[in-house]
């Protein structure tokens, strides 16, 4: 519940914080923190316009992501309180339910019949399909070291040891942040300023939508943020007393939101080919990840 | 703590395959030189102290600082192209390089000698691997000599590990980095950028007696 809360309430400034980051390093004053919640409000006041060749997918599609990532983000912990939905195996739901939104997203884009959204919905679905492995042998990872398989007994059991465990604990957070920056279509691989449908992998799905299912998608987008931002504080929280947690949850929610920005501020986009390369790195980190966990576990003697 | 800086010395293979500069295989050389410096300073800590120092400046001032430096020399003065041009594309390269570690350690994971230092053996033998891997899937000559150094970092790696009980090993990992030196001189003193004018060796299979 503690979470839930949370992580909505980070949900409403993140995306701010990333745009005065970038408006920052470039030199401009930039707008208010939370201009992008009063822009997505502005959507929600708005109708809907569908195309006349669309069916009832493309509008039920925006509705189902929102839920989808809304019902994710109650699998998640903070410190030693659990999430609203806890049991033994969550993350893996955790990641099912990520990948049931985006094939709504997927097939909704299909059903516009549009070209371009055709094309980012291939290059979307390529991307997920790569970032799956590392975000499994990671939360394996941690699985075998904590020997637990919830979400909420993996992070409430993650104590830093040695070494090698701080290493695990920095590797894991680069993994979840190239993750988040993937997942939500961010600059490396993708950049959501363009205005070149070619270029575009995630606005181009979106091409179509206005109005009340614009703002459905873009605040998922925040909240998808918001939900990574936890996972990663989840990694420096540990069971400590909750005074001590909800600073360092808003601390990594900022930090991040601030790393994010200045990512996007001081690296140009990858051409479209070297992207799986880069996605598919993430996954052999991992593997590294998995190596070190053996190591400490000493069953690899 | 070794271990850290060994796994780090992984990552940077998992880097090498995917860089597409060779500015940036020459950044990830001199990485790997600080890298090994550190493990070398961590590791080796019972053998007399003017060879731990030898070794250690060898470690810095070779593999760090002159090899790499005189690479980019080299690719300036011969007017080397700056794209590593490999044969295959990157991201089979990324797979080949990831199944290549995860071999080593299945395969010293099969090996149950108590003496042996796990890590120290995989990331030895997986830096050996990359390095031919890299000789034999890149086009010019002097990614085969970049290759050629990183299995010689794998070679010092394994070294290493038994650097304590047998220090000579170690001394014969620092010839090998003097022969390689000679090998980037043979390349820079006959400027084989110049004369050929194309440093491809696809071109060297036309040759026929």
């Amino acid at each position: 519940m503690v979470s839930l809360v949370l992580i909505l309430v980070a949900s409403l400034f993140f995306t701010g914080i990333v745009i005065r980051t970038k408006s920052l390093a470039s030199g401009r004053k930039g707008s208010g923190i939370f201009q992008p919640m009063k822009d997505i409000f502005k959507q929600f006041r708005k109708g809907s316009v569908y195309s006349s060749t669309t069916s009832f997918i493309f509008q039920i599609a925006p509705s189902f992501y929102f839920a989808s990532v809304l019902m994710a983000i109650l699998a998640i912990p903070l410190g030693k309180y659990p999430g609203l939905i806890s049991f033994q195996g969550d993350f893996v739901l955790f990641a099912y339910l990520l990948a049931f939104g985006k094939f709504f997203m997927i097939i909704s884009a299909l059903d516009t019949g549009s070209s371009f959204e055709g094309m980012g919905a291939s290059r979307e679905s390529l991307f997920s399909m790569l970032v799956e492995p590392a975000f499994f042998i990671v939360m394996g990872s941690f699985a075998l070291l904590t020997g637990e398989t919830s979400f909420h007994e993996i992070f409430s059991t993650l104590h830093y040891g040695s070494n090698i465990s701080y290493l695990l604990g920095g590797l894991a957070t680069f993994v979840f942040i190239m993750i988040a920056m993937i997942e939500n279509s961010r600059m490396p691989i993708d950049d959501p300023k363009t205005h070149l449908e070619l270029t575009m992998v995630h606005e181009a799905m979106i091409l179509d939508n206005s109005g009340f299912d614009l703002g459905l998608i873009l605040h998922t987008t925040n909240m998808k943020f918001a939900m990574y931002g936890a996972i990663i504080s989840n990694f420096f929280i540990g069971d400590l007393a909750s005074m001590y947690t909800i600073p360092i949850f808003f601390a990594v929610q900022i930090g991040f939101a601030i790393t994010v920005g200045l990512i996007e501020s001081f690296m140009a986009c990858f051409r479209m080919g070297h992207n799986p390369q880069f996605i598919f790195i993430l996954t052999s980190v991992s593997l590294l990840i998995f190596f070190g966990v053996l190591l400490l576990l000493e069953r690899f003697v | 703590m070794t271990d850290i800086l060994l796994i780090m010395f992984a990552m940077t293979l998992l880097y090498m395959s995917i860089a597409n500069r060779l500015l940036t295989y020459i950044r990830i050389l001199v990485f790997q030189g600080f890298l090994l410096f550190g493990v070398t300073f961590l590791e080796l800590s019972h053998i007399n102290v003017t060879n731990l120092v030898l070794i250690l400046l060898e470690t810095v001032v070779f593999k760090a600082l002159a090899v790499p430096l005189f690479l980019n020399r080299v690719i300036k003065h011969n007017g080397i192209t700056r794209v590593a041009e490999p044969f295959l594309p990157n991201f089979v390269s990324l797979i080949i390089i990831t199944l290549i570690i995860v071999i080593t350690i299945v395969l010293s994971n099969s090996i149950k000698d108590i003496n042996l230092d796990k890590t120290f053996f995989v990331v030895a033998l997986s830096t050996l691997f990359t390095g031919l891997y890299i000789i034999s899937t890149r086009r010019k000559i002097i990614t085969h000599v970049m290759g050629y150094l990183v299995i010689e970092n794998g070679v010092f790696i394994l070294s290493l590990a038994v650097g304590n009980e047998m220090p000579m090993l170690v001394n014969l990992g620092i010839m090998l980095d003097i022969f390689a030196s000679v090998l980037i001189l043979g390349v820079f003193f006959n400027k084989i950028g110049d004369v050929l004018n194309d440093p491809d060796v696809n071109q060297l299979r036309n040759l026929k007696d």
